[in-house]
């Protein structure tokens, strides 16, 4: 029998890479804020500490084409910080592969609190979402290694990844974990609905009436306060015949999944349009006119859509009203989460 | 099981079960392919997981981050330490990650979403990866798969007592009990990653 034998005996290097790991000494802590009345996040920052360093780096990945193949579209080409992070104006999002052209770039906020992500639930946790859009699903691996080697190619970006992980050699885990504390921070919380809620405000009777009409219509699904009961539902909408999208059942390929499509967030919904999974909506009106003419009464429609919904034209406006309470100015302007020029030019490479 | 002759393909994962010098334990992890096959594998690559060690029934020792990317390419993955001396007459381990592991985000070491072994569209490991050519189509089978009811991690159980003991994968017999005509790709969760899955899971063994 032929059989060769290798003993290689890695215990110093491995003590001295838990060493260095776990030697934090420069980095400056960072928590996030929410409000009191919120539950805890699901995301668990043990396991991926926040800090300032951690952040910064992660923001400029974030707006840095070097993430793409040809180094031509960044994070931010698809969600844009003013308009919630989504891509406005497109229904479905361009960009680098088929994958990604069948769907609505979906906003991103309150990612901690999320249970899973995109549209299908594809993607289990945070850190290992951008694994999707910076690589193709049959060659994954190629991809991220290049990424890494582009980025450690990069003098200022190894800097950054030893200030904020004491690590100059990039690793996928630290590059994700980055992203992932950039987006962690992007967190909205400071709607006038939000300062209802505090009672530091009040609503006018319009939004107070849209508030009822959505706790009666909408709420068994956009619950709050994240409006999202972070669940997979069948909504009612039509299937598009070009784009074939069943939403989670390509996940779970459980047939009672079928034209399922996680229940998207309401907040700031005034600047993520267009809506629904493939963009097919552009404004509140056209979403009105679904909930209560448009149900196709499939096999997995969702129980509560079962009995139709009914709003007079005065309602729609007063649901509305309701509904704009939900934009989050301090969230949409937040200079915290723009392009950080500082980080980009500060660069003579 | 008798096998004509080993190909290229001999990987020895040796197991040192000590820390001091004097009594270590091998375990060397070994897939076989068969010439007669007329398979070129291009790429192998598994995890074996959450190494334990049993006496008389009993858990005796754990191994703690117990996770071992084996590739065939890459001869220092198939050598590494359990630190550990102790008395044993069964060694478990999985084949694949558990499901926590599925599903607890970025991870480091072997674990890294840049080994090849993750999937960006559909979140969770790869458990185990063959790629390669047989006479007549090209062969890829990523197994893998955390999601009830398709898991796909398995258990393994073998019994010895040896302190240097060779952990065999019978790949052979992996391809024979298969129709490649039919099956020749997998790339996703479901019912066939989980059969072929179990398949495997029954065609390790150890020399005595
Ligand atoms: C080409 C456009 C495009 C680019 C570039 C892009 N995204 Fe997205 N993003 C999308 C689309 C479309 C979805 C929804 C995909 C789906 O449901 O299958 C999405 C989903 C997400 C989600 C999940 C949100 C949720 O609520 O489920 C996050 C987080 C995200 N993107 C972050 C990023 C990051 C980080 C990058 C850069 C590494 C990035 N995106 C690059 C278009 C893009
Ligand atoms: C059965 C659960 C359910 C109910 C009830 C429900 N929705 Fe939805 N809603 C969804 C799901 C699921 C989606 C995403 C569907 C898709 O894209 O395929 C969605 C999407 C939306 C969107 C698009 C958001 C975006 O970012 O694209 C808006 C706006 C919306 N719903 C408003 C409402 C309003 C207003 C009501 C009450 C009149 C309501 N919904 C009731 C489940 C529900």
């Amino acid at each position: 029998m032929l059989m060769s034998k290798n003993n290689i005996i890695a215990f110093l290097s491995i003590f001295a890479f838990f060493g260095l790991a776990m030697y934090f000494p420069f980095t400056t802590p960072v928590k996030i804020n929410y409000p009191k009345s919120w539950p805890k996040p699901v995301y668990d920052f043990n396991k991926n500490p926040l800090t300032q360093e951690g952040i910064d780096l992660g923001r400029k990945l974030f707006y840095d084409p070097i993430l793409s193949k040809d180094s031509s579209i960044s994070c931010s080409n698809c969600h844009l910080s003013y308009t919630a992070f989504t891509h406005v104006d497109h229904a479905l999002s361009h960009g680098v592969n088929d994958s990604i052209g069948t769907r609505n770039s979906p906003s991103l906020m309150n990612l901690a609190w999320h249970t899973s992500f995109m549209w299908d639930g594809a993607v289990n946790h945070l850190d290992v979402q951008a694994l999707a859009p910076i690589s193709h699903p049959a060659e994954m691996a190629e991809d991220i290694n290049n990424v890494i080697k582009k980025l450690q190619n990069s003098t200022s970006y190894s800097g950054m990844f030893y200030n904020a992980f004491k690590d100059s050699s990039i690793t996928g885990e630290h590059l994700l974990k980055a992203i992932s504390q950039f987006e962690l921070t992007l967190i909205s919380s400071n709607s006038k609905y939000d300062s209802v809620m505090q009672k530091t405000s009040s609503f006018t009777p319009q939004e107070e009436n849209g508030y009822k009409l959505y706790k009666k219509n909408c709420a068994s699904c956009h619950i709050e306060p994240f409006f999202t009961n972070n669940q997979f539902e069948n909504n009612g909408l039509f299937i598009d015949s070009l784009l074939n999208d069943y939403g989670r059942y390509g996940i779970t390929k459980n047939p009672n999944d079928s034209l399922k499509f996680k229940v998207p967030t309401l907040r700031n919904i005034e600047f993520s349009y267009p809506y629904m999974h493939d963009g097919r909506f552009n404004n509140l009106s056209e979403v009105f006119k679904h909930y209560t003419k448009g149900i196709n009464k499939s096999k997995t429609l969702s129980t509560h859509l079962k009995t139709p919904i009914v709003l007079s034209s005065n309602e729609k406006v007063d649901l509305t009203a309701f509904l704009l309470t939900l934009t989050d100015k301090n969230y949409l302007f937040n200079k915290n989460y723009g392009f950080p020029r500082a980080l980009f030019f500060s660069e003579n490479e | 099981m008798k096998f004509l002759f080993v190909v290229s393909c001999l990987l020895n994962a040796h197991i040192l079960m000590s820390q001091e010098e004097t009594s270590p334990i091998q375990v060397n992890i070994s897939p076989k392919i068969s010439a007669k096959d007329a398979i070129t594998i291009d790429n192998l690559k598994f995890y074996l997981t959450n190494f334990s060690l049993v006496k008389s029934g009993e858990t005796v020792w754990k191994e703690t981050n117990s996770y071992h990317l084996i590739d065939i390419s890459k001869p220092s993955s198939l050598s590494f330490n359990l630190a550990t001396k102790i008395d044993f007459d069964e060694i478990h381990f999985s084949l694949g990650t558990d499901s926590l592991t599925n599903i607890s985000g970025a991870m480091g070491g072997d674990l890294d979403p840049t080994k090849g072994m993750y999937w960006a569209w559909n979140s969770g490991y790869i458990n185990f990866k063959l790629e390669g050519k047989s006479k007549s189509t090209s062969l890829e089978f990523h197994l893998g798969g955390y999601a009830p009811p398709y898991q796909t991690v398995q258990k393994i159980k073998l019994k010895t007592t040896k302190n240097d003991l060779t952990i065999f994968l019978n790949v052979s017999e992996f391809l024979n009990q298969i129709d490649l005509t039919k099956q020749h790709k997998i790339m996703s969760p479901g019912k066939e990653a989980q059969r072929l899955s179990k398949i495997l899971s029954t065609l390790f063994y150890v020399n005595e």
